[in-house]
């Protein structure tokens, strides 16, 4: 991190673990529930956000002096519904296939509470380089979640992983599926993940006893 | 936060300001690439269709259309008639696969006669296909495909597609497992009546070797969407019956 | 009829909380205590109950194509669509600050108790999911698109209410240290989801035949028998 001043990096290397948007901060849940069936839309989701949250931190630490506080909460969902759109509708007329992968991610990116959580507790203010960085840190904490909770229910529940049959094949009864191995459906439906997430919980703060609650 | 950006006047010139912004950001952008995207969309509905009757690039476990390029040239090179059916009438129509099928639907229920169907003939290898969209509401949005289909309606291929379904439950409607379980099923039952293709849950037959059961295997988790697939084949493909029913009379 | 069914579908069936998991930041972070939950529930439904007509009615005379039908027919053509999404928010968020103000000039009492909450809503993506819900399964009239928002509201607060109250309880169990708070809230949340997901047995009786379509497009999730037995874990906790 040799361009990084410590308390850049710091930025960076917080929201991973002891300040993670979904485990500590409680923020971006319901996009962690819906799209985490599977590990390919998790990684997909990632990557958005990463790149929502970077530019629109960015943005919005811009325009954090213009800003009448009356109205701050439309102001900021506007601009995240507007970056989203933009890029959207620019990725169907020049990148059809890719945005078809993307639509289903264009809502639950906007209702991201995790982005609004963002710019009102550090974008508002903090300058654009710091804000920057720390969208980026957020979003990676963020990801770093939805891919352990995606690994997890794919691969107990369909037996893929990225869509490939590591386990074998539950019809053909190959594999582990030979010595009587069945998938487990339930972890698919959407109430496993939030119990997978608070398995992720119990781990983190067993580990780290700073964080538990009393 | 100075006092100058607390003012009522600042707050309201700001929003003013911003909603025009805001507005010609957002209208540029659509009204440029809005002709980018029709003939996306155009491009899409070709291949889809041509993926319906079997002409396609699929690997072994993927589903690939034709490329973008040539999807013009190869549509016009399989796809022989393309039908209107509007109440009792048939007429051909160059562009009847850019109909919007969600408007006709509407129009449908209305007043059914007025509703206009497309249908596709093809024709590949000297087999003739009948292609027919079809287009329902599955868990949170928009789901359609196009199924093709012999004389007989027995289904010879279908392709689905969805808005924002639940990415790996869902979403897996438009995967080669789900599709290909559909081919060689019969929409008619044995009496010749329309009976339409179940998504069923806890079928007895998850291999799909029993191609008369009007069943294929339901998607775990997915029993939403599912029940939208099953619902729009009864729907809308039940509309096509006369059609053939006067192609065998006749 | 209808409005009953759409009622009780919204509460039971589809519930925000535990079918579509809507709203999950607020409702995890906002849950602590029985009164702060009823405030914010109460702040939910009222929200949802406004935005979700309003943003019907933008819709359907603004938003879908065709809608400018009204204005004459040479706008009939025009699709805006793709502004769906920040018109919603742009009702919603306000309808949220509209709310604070006059709460704040006219109650200053309620705005103290409720006050705090108001700006969070607008960030509760379970205000938006209902307007984009409705948009998505084409709610008919302007009544049904109240009671649905009225009645997804409801759902809302009964969950938030739940889990309150049994977060209030709980205190007093001996949790393992490090799933205290958070974790334990996250199980919990997904047992009482795993049971919620039992209603949906409810509307999925009845006659199969005659309105085929309608009727397949209520047909909800009806879940093997493994849910009822974890519904059964459910209530022991609920108790």
């Amino acid at each position: 991190m040799g361009l990084l001043s410590k308390k850049d990096a710091k930025l960076i290397t917080d929201p991973l673990a002891d300040n993670n948007p979904i485990t500590i901060q409680v923020l971006g849940i319901c996009s962690a529930l819906a799209i985490t069936a599977e590990l390919k839309a998790s990684i997909v989701m990632a990557i958005s956000v990463l790149f929502v949250l970077g530019v629109g931190n960015v943005v919005i630490s811009l325009m954090r002096n213009i800003i009448p506080s009356k109205i701050r909460i439309i102001v900021q969902l506007t601009v995240v519904a507007a970056l989203v759109i933009i890029v959207d509708q620019v990725l169907k007329a020049f990148a059809y296939e890719l945005s078809k992968t993307l639509s289903v991610f264009v809502g639950l990116i906007i209702t991201n509470c995790i982005i609004m959580g963002r710019f009102e507790a550090f974008a508002l203010g903090n300058g654009p380089w710091k804000s920057f960085l720390d969208g980026i840190g957020n979003a990676l904490g963020y990801g770093v979640i939805l891919i352990i909770v995606g690994f997890f229910r794919e691969l107990l529940g369909s037996g893929t992983l990225l869509g490939f049959k590591v386990l074998g094949d539950p019809i053909e009864k190959t594999g582990l599926y030979a010595i009587g191995y069945e998938n487990n459906g339930f972890m698919l439906l959407s109430p496993m993940a939030l119990i997978v997430v608070g398995i992720i919980i119990w781990v983190q703060r067993s580990r780290n006893k700073e964080l538990i609650e009393d | 936060m100075s006092n100058k950006t607390d003012s009522n006047v600042y707050t309201i010139l700001f929003a003013i300001g911003m909603v025009v912004v805001v507005g010609t950001l957002l209208a540029f952008t659509a009204a440029s690439l809005k002709p980018n995207i029709a003939e996306n969309v155009r491009l899409e509905k070709q291949q889809n269709i041509l993926y319906a009757m079997g002409v396609n690039e699929n690997d072994e476990s993927s589903a690939v259309f034709v490329d973008k390029a040539q999807a013009p040239e190869l549509f016009k090179q399989y796809i022989t008639k393309q039908l209107v059916i509007q109440g009792d009438d048939i007429s051909e129509d160059d562009e009847a696969y850019l109909i919007d099928i969600k408007k006709q639907k509407a129009i449908g229920k209305d007043d059914p006669s007025k509703r206009k169907l497309p249908l596709f003939v093809g024709e590949k290898d000297g087999k003739t296909y009948y292609v027919a969209p079809i287009y329902g509401k599955g868990l949170w949005d928009a789901i359609w495909g196009y199924v093709s289909m012999d004389e007989n309606m027995v289904v010879q291929g279908a392709y689905f597609d969805h808005k924002g379904e639940t990415p790996g439950l869902g979403a897996n409607i438009k995967e080669r497992f789900f599709m290909d379980d559909f081919i060689g099923e019969h929409l008619l039952g044995d009496n010749g009546t329309f009976k339409g293709i179940d998504v069923a849950k806890g079928n007895a037959d998850p291999k799909n070797e029993n191609k008369t059961d009007n069943e294929v295997d339901a998607i775990a988790g997915a029993t939403i969407t599912g029940n939208g697939v099953t619902a729009m084949i009864k729907s809308d493909l039940k509309l096509y019956k006369p059609y053939f029913d006067n192609l065998k009379n006749n | 009829m209808e409005h009953i069914e759409l009622f009780f579908k919204s509460i039971f069936i589809d519930n925000m909380v535990f079918a579509t998991f809507l709203g999950m930041c607020s409702y995890l972070a906002v849950s602590k205590k029985v009164s702060t939950a009823v405030g914010l529930g109460a702040a939910v439904i009222f929200v949802l109950a406004v935005t979700v007509p309003v943003n019907w009615l933008l819709d359907q005379y603004i938003l879908q194509p065709g809608a400018l039908k009204w204005l004459g027919a040479e706008y009939a053509d025009y699709d805006l669509s793709f502004l769906s999404f920040i018109m919603f928010i742009a009702t919603i968020a306000t309808m949220v600050q509209l709310v604070e103000i006059v709460v704040e000039k006219f109650s200053p009492s309620l705005y103290n108790s409720l006050g705090i909450f108001l700006p969070l809503i607008a960030v509760n993506c379970a205000i938006l999911g209902g307007s984009l819900f409705m948009q998505s399964r084409e709610i008919e009239t302007i009544g049904l698109a109240f009671n649905y928002g009225f009645s997804s509201g409801i759902g809302w607060f009964l969950a938030i209410l739940a889990i309150a109250a049994i977060r209030e309880k709980i205190r007093y169990s001996n949790v393992p240290a490090p799933l205290r708070g958070l974790g334990i809230t996250f199980i919990i949340t997904g047992l009482m989801a795993i049971g919620f997901m039992s209603f949906g047995g409810m509307l999925t009786g009845g006659d199969d035949e005659g309105k085929e379509e309608t009727q397949t497009a209520k047909v909800e999730q009806v879940n093997e028998n493994e849910d009822n037995k974890l519904a059964e874990n459910t209530t022991t906790i609920n108790e």
